[in-house]
Parts: structure tokens; C-alpha cells; sequence
């Protein structure tokens, strides 16, 4: 960058910087990290929403013609009468080519449109979303809390104290859990604890609100809403614990061969002190951008366990909407998954890098 | 062909014992009883497994151990008895293939060592073993019930299903039948699925990491963009939708389906490992020697990866079963008795959960497949030691 000639300003002030050109800012703009990280991350979100978008219109069997043939066999409808009429109902043309379908798809979503449901009439895509994600991001986040922090503070244990009778027995634990997948979890405990134990009432634990209930800003709503997502959480918990906790026990017998723990120690500083401040932040920080990267995951990875236990959440409508091949609402979900993703690992990376400034410096190295 | 349909046949049998007399005649030959019945023990099992395919990759194996144990390296002037002036440095081709082969022998003792060391890794090897041996053989002995028993109805019960009891140990499933037999046949299918899926994505996966951080440029730039992309698409809702796109006619095709889906996470890691390796003294040393791309690959680079190789194949069968159990038990794949997440499917479906007396035909798939899950896990950690070359080279 060039600065103003010596002559033109007194030798007291600072020489003024030229101002930059639009196309040099444009230039900074493009170039930068983040500009060039975003970009990216857009790019997936159109390619993998295309992608989704022709796919899913491949699967064998559209709803209209779920629904004619429900027509002509209760009704007695001819197949023109039973077309048309379907057609009406679900407020989609099968004949339009796929290929108008997209264009019109990206044209609504623009707008901000996601169109409406296909098997629920009227009912708009985003609308569906907005009533169910709460649900799935209510359950899956606090799970996903709890386990995170009961996995950093068992492992940040485990390590510290390794060889010790408490490390034996959690790493026996935590590697059971990490490889018990989450349904089988929730099959054993459905099976042993409600149907032969009777510790709880199976019928009680389906869905994600007691439906006598009215919804209101009340205590008795906020406790039902609470205690039906208990199961779900305690399955999430146990299946995902075992994993945060191996990690984090490695992560903190890493950290504690490093020369300024033992100059810490060295000092004389407090056990709690060396523990928190210097082994469990270090250790933490690879463990925190994995996190970022599972919040991603919160919404795609529910499915078997909603629809196990009837909750009211995304992956659940999804599976819902796959089955009775609702294009639009799949085609929401989808989206609203895959940009959940996307933001995460872009979310990740920049935490990463804004926690641990080696990450930081490396990484202007090598992009 | 004498292929897999002889698995569990007496010609499968055959086969294993004819396989089995090799390392069995060595065992004589050199005076190694011991490890030439424990060979042909070895063989015997695995040809009755799975015909040839098991057969002769163990004869090798068996050989090898037994040789290893006899033979004694005429160019080291450490183990052979030769005074130094005796020993002939030129080796003669029988010569040579014999010292590979004890080689070989040794790094499979090496191995077995290695896996008797590491506890937990040794009980999640004799877990997987315990299945497959159970699903190999156990229908030789337990006869498939594949029709609804009416007249086991108990007394006064309104449905078929029952508890565990002496006839039946397992108890019996919601049309009558015997949950044992449906746990013994029902297992192989999953299990052999699982493990082709967890195949293919390793291999696709081994193949395009090497491709991409070998040859680096535009293979590079595609493939890694080709992997972030499918790791960006949702996973599982992806499956259930592929599931209903593809018309299965084979659970082959399932297992085709997981590993185009999930080979790009070991994929990068093979790409980043092949990176750093490339970089790495030993490596510049062969290259600057110039010992050839092949010997490079095969003798420096792949050593190095190989133990996280097969962790992360371990870890991709365990998580293709997951799928492959998920999809069965939304009902998105096609059901074929028996089979273990056809058993919880139905359960969950004729709505027996609920039932108290139900537990045999519920709780036998489940735990079954926790536990082979289990093993899994615990056999991938031990993986580490047993392919870790410094272990190997040590002996």
C-alpha cells in the first residue's frame, strides 16, 4: 500500500492512508477467511439441497398416487376423477416436469417460502418446522449439555488420577456405553426397567406433552413437558456419555506430559488449580469443537429415538414425511439439516481458533 | 466353484480337514506337534466356515507359524549355529520364500500375543468368534422353525408368545416359534452385511485418501470436495430415503449403499496420514534410494497406517450394523425372516413390547446385538497393539 508524499503533510502527523478502492475492498473482502468460508458453505447448502431436491422424487410411489389409489378403491372414482381430485387436495402437479418444480422451489424459497406440506393441506412447510424443531432442539440440546459436561468432568478425572480404582471402573463403563447404540439402549430399558420392573408406566412416556394439559406458561406444563422428555434425554445421555468421556481422558493424559503443568507444579500451585486452569482447559478445547460439530448433528440424528418414544420432534415428522413421501416438507427438513451442519463446522472452526491461538496461527499458515 | 455354499457341509468339513493336514504333516515333519494340531485345529474350523476361501488363507497362516517355529535364519550369524566362515550369504528362491514365510509365522504369533496381552481386547475377540461360530454352526444343530405353532398356546393366554422355559430357552416369538432357532439362523445375514458394508467404505475410502494425497493437484481437489459434501448431507435421514430410491433385490446392495455413503471421515484421515508420512525421513530416504513406488507404499507408508486401517473397519462394520438395524426396525428395508432386527421389528409392530412374557423374543435379538456391538468396540482397541509394526519387528 502506498502512502502520501512527505511534503504534503506536516512532520508531526501520522501520514494519512490512502483510502482504499472499491475494487481493493471487494478484493480484501473475497480473500479474507471468512468470506471465502461462507462461500463454501453455501455452495454445499445449494448442491446438497439440489441433490436432495432430485432424489427424493425418485423414491418409488408419490403421494397423489398413495391418495387415487385410496380414491378408486373407497370411492369408486374413475382414475380421471380420482387425478383431479387428488390433485386438487394435495395442491401439486405431478405432471410438471422436475425440472419446473426446481426452479419454482428455488424461486418460493427466495421469498422465503417453503411451500406447503403436500399430505397436510395448507399446512406450510415452515411452519411445520417451526412447531417441531423446539421440541428436538429442547431435548437433544439438554442432552447434549449434560452429557458434555458430565464427559469432561468424569474423563478430566479419569485422567488426572489415572491407574486409580475410579478410572478402571468408568473406563469399563464409558466403553460399554460407547458401544451400545442409542435404540438398543432404549429397547433395554423399555423391556427391563418398564415392562418387567415396572418402574415406570410405558404409556406415560410416549409423546412429548400429557395431552390433558393445557399448554400455558404454567409449572404443571413446564414439569409434564419435563418428565416426558426424561426418557429420551437419559437414552441420548447414556449413548453419547461413554464417547466424551474416553476423549476427554485421553485428551487430559495428553496434556499432562506437557512441560508447563510441570512447571505449574513446580510452583507449588494448588491441585484444584493445576486440575482447572491449566490440565482441564487445555484438555477441553479439542473436545469443544467436536461439540460444535454434534450441535449440527441435533437435528439429523434423532429419528429412531423420537419415533421410538412418539416425541413431537423434527426427525420424527421426517421420518413421518418420508413415508408418505411428502416432497416439501422433506425437502424443509433437509435444508433446515444441512444448514444446521454447514453453520456448526463453520461455528467450529472459527471457536477453535478463536480459543487456542496456535489453531489460529497455523491455520493463517495453511489456507 | 467350491465357494461359500459349502459353508457348514461336510465338504466343508472336507475341505478344512484336507487344508488341515498340511500344517499337520509340517507339524511332524519339524517336530512341532503342539503348533501343527493347534494348525490343523485352526484349519479344520475355518474350512468348515467357509469352504476355500477360509481354508487356504489359514493353511498359509498355519504353515507359516508352525515353520516359524522350526526355522532357523542361516544368514543371521546370531541364530544360526554356523561358524561365520560356513555361512552362505547367497540365498536360493525356496530359501528366501522359506525366511518370508517364518516372517509371516512370526508376526502371526506376534499378533495372537498382542491379543492375549490386552484383556478387553481379547474378550471382544472371543464375543465376535462366539458369533460367528454360533451363526456358522449353530443351524447344524438347531432345526429353523419357520411356521406358526397354534396348538403351543398356553392355557388361557390370548396370544402365542411366551417365557423362557426348559422346552424352549429362549421362549417363543408371536406365532409360536422357537426364538433359539430364529436367534441361531438369524444372525448370519446381518453379521455378513455389516461386514461387506464396513469393506467397501474402507476400501473406497483407503483407495481415494492414498489417490488424493499421492497424487495430490485435481484428484486431490475433487475427492476432498467430494467427501465434504457427502459428510455435509444428513447421514441417516439420507439412508431411509436412498433405502426407498433403491429397489433391493439384495442386502449386497445395502451394504453398497452404506459404504458409497460413509467413507469420506476415514477417507480424510487416510489423505492427512498419507500427507505427513510423505514428509517423513524414512520415507524421503527410500525415495532418495530410489526403491520404487511400490516398495514405498508397501513397506513404508502402509505399515504405518494399517492398524488405523482396520480400527476404523472395525469401527464402520459396527456402525453399518447400527444402519442396517435402525432401517430394519423402521420397517424401510425389506423383511426377510429370520433375522435378529426382523425379530425387534415384529415385536415392536405386533405390539408384544409391552408384554411381560415377551421378554425372551425381545431381549435375545437385543442383547445379541449389544453384545456383538460390544465385542466390536473392544476388539478395535486392541487392534492397535496387534498391528503396530514396532511390535512386530521386535521379535
Amino acid at each position: 500500500m502506498s502512502v502520501l508524499s512527505a511534503d504534503a503533510t506536516p512532520p508531526l502527523l501520522q501520514p494519512l492512508p490512502v483510502r482504499p478502492t472499491l475494487l481493493q475492498r471487494l478484493q480484501r473482502i473475497t480473500r479474507s477467511y471468512l468470506f471465502r468460508v461462507l462461500f463454501s458453505g453455501l455452495i454445499t447448502i445449494l448442491a446438497v439441497t439440489t441433490f436432495t431436491f432430485f432424489l427424493i422424487r425418485q423414491m418409488p410411489g408419490s403421494p397423489v398416487e398413495i391418495k387415487i389409489d385410496e380414491m378408486m378403491t373407497r370411492r369408486g372414482m374413475t382414475y380421471e376423477e380420482a387425478y383431479r381430485a387428488a390433485a386438487t387436495v394435495f395442491n401439486f402437479d405431478p405432471d410438471r416436469p422436475v425440472i419446473l418444480q426446481y426452479i419454482d422451489f428455488w424461486g418460493d424459497l427466495l421469498r422465503g417460502d417453503l411451500g406447503n406440506s403436500i399430505t397436510q393441506g395448507g399446512t406450510s412447510v415452515s411452519s411445520i418446522i417451526l412447531r417441531y424443531l423446539p421440541w428436538t432442539l429442547f431435548c437433544v440440546g439438554l442432552s447434549l449439555l449434560i452429557s458434555f459436561s458430565l464427559g469432561i468432568l468424569i474423563g478430566l478425572a479419569m485422567g488426572y488420577w489415572r491407574g486409580s480404582w475410579f478410572d478402571n471402573l468408568m473406563t469399563a463403563i464409558a466403553s460399554i456405553l460407547s458401544g451400545l447404540p442409542d435404540y438398543i439402549i432404549g429397547l433395554l430399558i423399555i423391556v427391563i426397567f418398564g415392562v418387567q420392573l415396572r418402574w415406570f408406566d410405558i404409556g406415560s412416556v410416549r409423546g412429548g406433552v400429557d395431552p390433558n394439559i393445557t399448554p400455558a406458561f404454567s409449572l404443571e406444563y413446564i414439569g409434564s413437558i419435563i418428565s416426558y422428555a426424561t426418557m429420551p434425554v437419559l437414552i441420548y445421555v447414556l449413548s453419547s456419555v461413554g464417547t466424551w468421556i474416553l476423549s476427554m481422558k485421553s485428551s487430559t493424559v495428553s496434556m499432562l506430559g506437557e512441560d508447563y503443568i510441570a512447571v505449574a507444579k513446580a510452583r507449588g500451585l494448588s491441585e484444584r488449580r493445576i486440575l482447572t486452569g491449566y490440565v482441564g482447559r487445555n484438555a477441553m478445547l479439542p473436545l469443544i469443537a467436536r461439540l460444535a460439530i454434534s450441535v449440527g448433528l441435533v437435528v439429523s440424528g434423532t429419528v429412531i429415538i423420537e419415533e421410538m418414544f412418539q416425541y413431537p420432534g423434527l426427525g420424527r415428522n421426517l421420518y413421518i414425511a418420508i413415508s408418505g413421501r411428502d416432497y416439501t416438507t422433506m425437502q424443509g427438513i433437509f435444508l433446515v439439516i444441512t444448514i444446521a451442519v454447514v453453520f456448526s463446522n463453520i461455528f467450529a472452526d472459527f471457536m477453535i481458533g478463536w480459543l487456542d491461538p496456535r489453531v489460529r496461527i497455523e491455520g493463517g499458515n495453511e489456507s | 466353484m467350491i465357494g461359500l455354499e459349502t459353508v457348514a457341509t461336510p465338504i466343508g468339513l472336507v475341505i478344512g480337514i484336507v487344508c488341515g493336514l498340511v500344517p499337520l504333516i509340517a507339524g511332524i515333519h519339524y517336530q512341532q506337534l503342539r503348533a501343527g494340531i493347534v494348525g490343523f485345529i485352526a484349519c479344520a474350523i475355518s474350512g468348515f466356515g467357509c469352504g476355500v476361501i477360509g481354508g487356504l488363507p489359514m493353511v498359509v497362516l498355519t504353515y507359516a507359524v508352525v515353520l516359524s517355529y522350526a526355522y532357523v535364519n542361516r544368514q543371521d550369524p546370531f541364530t544360526s549355529r554356523a561358524a561365520l566362515v560356513d555361512v552362505n550369504f547367497e540365498e536360493t528362491r525356496s530359501e528366501r520364500l522359506q525366511r518370508r514365510l517364518a516372517n509371516v509365522g512370526n508376526s502371526v504369533r506376534a499378533a495372537i500375543r498382542a491379543l492375549t496381552r490386552n484383556r478387553a481386547g481379547f474378550v471382544g475377540f472371543l464375543g465376535i468368534a462366539f458369533f460367528i461360530l454360533v451363526t456358522t454352526f449353530g443351524p447344524l444343530f438347531i432345526r429353523y422353525e419357520g411356521e406358526t405353532h397354534m396348538e403351543r398356546r398356553a392355557p388361557g393366554s390370548r396370544v402365542l408368545v411366551a417365557a423362557p422355559s426348559a422346552e424352549h430357552p429362549l421362549g417363543l416369538d408371536w406365532k409360536g416359534r422357537d426364538v433359539l432357532s430364529h436367534m441361531v439362523h438369524g444372525g448370519q445375514r446381518l453379521i455378513i452385511t455389516s461386514i461387506q458394508a464396513g469393506l467397501i467404505a474402507t476400501l473406497i475410502a483407503v483407495v481415494f485418501g492414498s489417490t488424493a494425497g499421492l497424487l495430490g493437484g485435481v484428484f486431490d481437489q475433487v475427492l476432498s470436495t467430494l467427501a465434504n459434501f457427502i459428510l455435509t448431507i444428513p447421514g441417516f435421514p439420507f439412508l431411509i430415503v436412498l433405502a426407498a430410491v433403491v429397489d433391493f433385490d439384495s442386502y449386497f446392495l445395502l451394504a453398497v449403499l452404506f459404504g458409497v455413503l460413509n467413507w469420506p471421515t476415514l477417507m480424510r484421515a487416510v489423505r492427512a496420514q498419507v500427507l505427513s508420512l510423505r514428509e517423513r525421513d524414512y520415507v524421503q530416504a527410500a525415495v532418495v534410494l530410489d526403491l520404487g513406488l511400490w516398495h514405498i507404499i508397501t513397506r513404508e507408508v502402509f505399515p504405518n497406517m494399517v492398524s488405523y486401517i482396520m480400527i476404523n473397519l472395525i469401527i464402520t462394520i459396527r456402525i453399518a450394523m447400527y444402519s442396517i438395524v435402525a432401517l430394519t426396525f423402521l420397517g424401510l428395508v425389506p423383511l426377510e425372516e429370520p433375522d435378529w432386527a426382523v425379530m425387534i421389528f415384529t415385536g415392536r409392530q405386533q405390539g408384544v413390547l409391552f408384554l411381560p412374557q415377551a421378554s425372551g423374543m425381545l431381549l435375545s435379538p437385543i442383547i445379541a446385538i449389544a453384545l456383538f456391538q460390544l465385542s466390536l468396540v473392544l476388539f478395535a482397541r486392541s487392534l492397535e497393539e496387534i498391528f503396530n509394526p514396532r511390535l512386530r519387528t521386535g521379535l
